[in-house]
């Protein structure tokens, strides 16, 4: 052995190691579900605490997903492939993610979509932004959230809206920054917008690219997240 | 309103309760929650199998029809679910009407590297849950139904139709329509109309930079000769799609033939860096650094392709025989010998018998060794004589080289003759001939025989037409078949045979053995050179003939 002090490419090793964790979360997520499903609600005292679990678990899923593709995506190793996808079935797999932590909180969800739409988009990333705007929807709203997805001036727009309160103005006026990365300041990552604003940058025709943009709702009270395709 | 999730609808759940399942992971863990969800599907426990690794998933592949294979990518030590795909689908396990569904873990482009052919239905990337599972299988079943017709035809071999088919389904079915118009450029290039094709791409590129179009594209660039066009398009797609692998393969190929060797070894340097583990990638690598004299990188891309090889229903007899030549070039025969040892063991077909023949007395000579070279040479000989083994034309060029100047002149020129013979017309390849035998003593004898020949050739490659179109069938059926005796591989001459064939058929009605022996000409035809025009109308001609007949009967 030679005594040259060890070189490791730490983000090698995040990878790999996030790609292992991947594996165990996945059969949480599954045993968990399996669980809430078959616990009765009414008769299972903890069953709260058991969608929460599903619920945190689920974050932790997301959030690694979104490491590890922003890794992959600074790396060209990300397969980026755009399908033409049913809205109507992409809106379904959509809830079904979330449907026990809605239940669970007695949050009543809203679609609104032509069910004959289809678009062309990269079907797990685009479920990666929806399901994190759906969260933090989830985490805000009063008592309800919307997903409306539409086609507007030749792109596709999904909106996810809440009736709580609405997003602060500083975090509206600083939506662009919030999108750059980590602000320690703050205390939030920022990775989900970080991510959602790559994923919209990635879809792109010969003169457009998507974008995300946050703002409040005029017709209520409450936030909106948009992703916008072309 | 709220949202409601419906299920799987009626339809859905009948088509669960009838299909049968194979689920394919590692993980004890993962099958029985894979096998809960399908339960909860509809689907029938009797009917859901499963296997725990690789080779376990091939023998029950084997021994029934499954109408899904749910089939997780990392599957430990052995084959992973990419080469389970490979081998069940290069083996016909699995049927265009099954549903492969490849499960990962996370999306990479090592893990969805699959290539044209051996591409799985769908990816799931887990967790899995019922709604997604079900909604996506509902989705693949009604897909399926959509391409049940195109996919008959195809089979068939009967492209015209598959592509009247195609442009049928695409007026009213928008889900299919990338699908539909990526087959559709497939086959219109199958049936040797590359404008069509041409046309469809471009109007799909108008719209949007579609990788598989733009790659579609440079192809049709570089098999009409316009190598820079094509570079061009190339460079632009795997700029902006670094991912997209099958890009960087066509951008080395047209790199070569414009003769950048080293502009080919890098973009293949770098596609290899992003996914190592392709077989076919490695050993198109290997030959290129064989070709720069690149010894140490040759032998280590022909080697990792040799051990993905293992696995791997892709393995090619080429690899070993590229690594056996990079010993040679080290100046290490013994490794060299070992090596084409392994080769005989591992492909047991008189071509690599041959091809390992010949590499074995290439090594020797470059060793100096021209006794054993020389020993070599009679057994290439030996096993001509005994063997109908068919060989590409680059090893009959290098074959001939190497007997001529081995004292085996005679196989040597028998060798070109019977290149020439098939290939009387292609002026690159009589080319080639001409200067193996250039500046040796044979090049006057050699270039005579090689004249007649192609003269012969063409002569007898016209007659069987020329007498058909005086209405001597009989005639012209055994001219043709006397033809393709003497020049097996000729694809002019089986195209004409098959013709002959038909319109004698046309004439005087349906002729079992008759319809069997035009179809193999033209299959064979096909392999041969694929893209043929004259192959799609024959094969269309064909299939009209055995529904007329089949028509008659009932």
């Amino acid at each position: 052995m030679d005594d040259k002090p060890m070189q490791a490419d730490v983000s090698l090793f995040l990878a790999s190691a996030v790609h292992d964790m991947k594996n165990s979360i996945s059969m949480l997520i599954g045993f968990l579900q399996k669980v809430v499903n078959e616990a009765d609600r009414e008769t299972f005292p903890a069953w709260p605490q058991l969608a929460q679990m599903l619920y945190e678990t689920q974050r932790i899923n997301s959030n690694l997903m979104h490491l590890l593709t922003l890794y992959k995506v600074g790396n060209h190793l990300y397969p980026f492939n755009p399908e033409t996808i049913p809205i109507d079935e992409f809106v379904t797999e959509v809830f079904a993610q979330n449907r026990t932590l809605l239940e669970s909180k007695g949050i009543e969800l809203e679609a609104e979509h032509d069910p004959d739409l289809y678009w062309d988009f990269d079907r797990d990333l685009v479920a990666g932004v929806i399901n994190h705007a759906l969260n933090n929807a989830i985490h805000y709203t009063r008592d309800r959230v919307r997903l409306v997805v539409l086609e507007r001036d030749g792109a596709l727009e999904l909106h996810i809206e809440d009736n709580g309160r609405g997003y602060p103005s500083a975090m509206l006026d600083e939506g662009a920054a919030a999108m750059r990365g980590v602000d320690f300041a703050t205390g939030s990552t920022g990775l989900g917008l970080y991510f959602s604003a790559i994923v919209a940058k990635m879809h792109r025709t010969r003169s457009h690219h998507g974008e995300i943009r946050l703002e409040n709702r005029t017709d209520e009270p409450g936030g909106r997240f948009v992703l916008r395709l072309p | 309103m709220a949202f409601q999730i419906t299920g799987p609808d009626k339809e859905s759940a009948e088509r669960f309760a009838k299909a049968v399942f194979l689920v394919v992971d590692d993980f004890q863990g993962m099958r029985s929650m894979l096998r809960d969800i399908l339960r909860n599907c509809g689907a029938n426990a009797s009917a859901i199998d499963m296997a725990a690794n690789g080779s376990e998933a091939v023998t029950m592949l084997g021994k029934r029809r499954y109408d899904v294979v749910l089939c997780d990518f990392d599957l430990g030590p052995g084959k992973n679910g990419q080469q389970v795909l490979e081998e069940a689908k290069h083996r016909q396990l699995v049927g265009p009407g099954s549903c492969w569904v490849m499960v990962t873990a996370e999306k990479s482009t090592e893990t969805v590297m699959g290539a044209g052919e051996y591409q799985p239905d769908a990816y799931l990337v887990k967790p899995i849950t019922e709604t997604m599972l079900s909604g996506r299988l509902a989705r693949l079943w009604q897909k399926k139904g959509s391409f049940a017709a195109i996919d008959k035809a195809m089979a068939a071999h009967d492209y015209l139709k598959a592509i009247r088919l195609c442009d049928e389904r695409l007026t009213t079915d928008r889900a299919n329509a990338a699908d539909l118009l990526r087959l559709k450029c497939d086959l219109l290039l199958k049936v040797g109309d590359p404008d069509a094709a041409r046309k469809v791409y471009e109007s799909i590129l108008a719209q949007r930079d579609v990788p598989w179009a733009q790659v579609g594209l440079a192809r049709l660039h570089f098999q009409g000769g316009d190598l820079e066009a094509a570079r061009d398009l190339l460079e632009q797609v795997v700029d902006i799609n670094r991912s997209y692998l099958e890009a960087y393969d066509w951008l080395a190929r047209t790199q070569l033939a414009l003769g950048d060797t080293e502009g080919a070894q890098a973009v293949l340097g770098r596609a290899v860096a992003l996914s190592p583990n392709s077989v076919t990638r490695q050993k198109n690598l290997g030959e290129i650094d064989l070709k720069l004299g690149n010894l140490d990188g040759a032998e280590r891309a022909f080697r990792k392709s040799v051990a993905l090889g293992k696995h791997s229903i892709l393995k090619t007899a080429d690899a070993y025989l590229g690594l056996a030549k990079a010993y040679g070039g080290k100046a290490n025969p013994v490794e060299a010998m070992k090596v084409l040892a392994e080769v005989g063991k591992e492909f047991d077909t008189p071509e690599v018998q041959l091809k390992a023949k010949l590499t074995e007395g290439l090594v020797h000579r470059q060793a100096g060794n021209e006794a054993a070279a020389r020993e070599a040479a009679r057994s290439v000989a030996e096993l001509l004589d005994q063997s109908a083994a068919q060989l590409d034309s680059t090893t009959s060029i290098e074959m001939a080289q190497f007997m001529l100047t081995s004292g085996e002149t005679e196989k040597a020129l028998a060798v070109l003759d019977a290149e020439v013979r098939n290939n009387p017309e292609n002026g690159q390849l009589l080319a080639e001939v001409d200067k193996v035998l250039e500046g040796t003593d044979l090049a006057e004898q050699g270039r005579a025989m090689i004249e007649a020949t192609r003269l012969e050739s063409i002569e007898m490659m016209n007659r069987g037409v020329l007498l058909a179109r005086e209405e001597r069938y009989e005639d012209a059926v055994s001219a043709m078949r006397a033809a393709r005796d003497k020049m097996p591989a000729n694809v002019r001459v089986l195209l004409n045979f098959s013709y002959v064939l038909l319109v004698a058929l046309q004439k005087t009605g349906y002729d079992r053995d008759r319809i069997r022996e035009a179809r193999e000409c033209l299959l064979r035809a096909n392999t041969l050179s694929p893209g043929e025009k004259r192959f799609a109308q024959l094969m269309s001609l064909l299939e009209n003939l055995e529904r007329e007949a089949a028509s008659r009967q009932d």
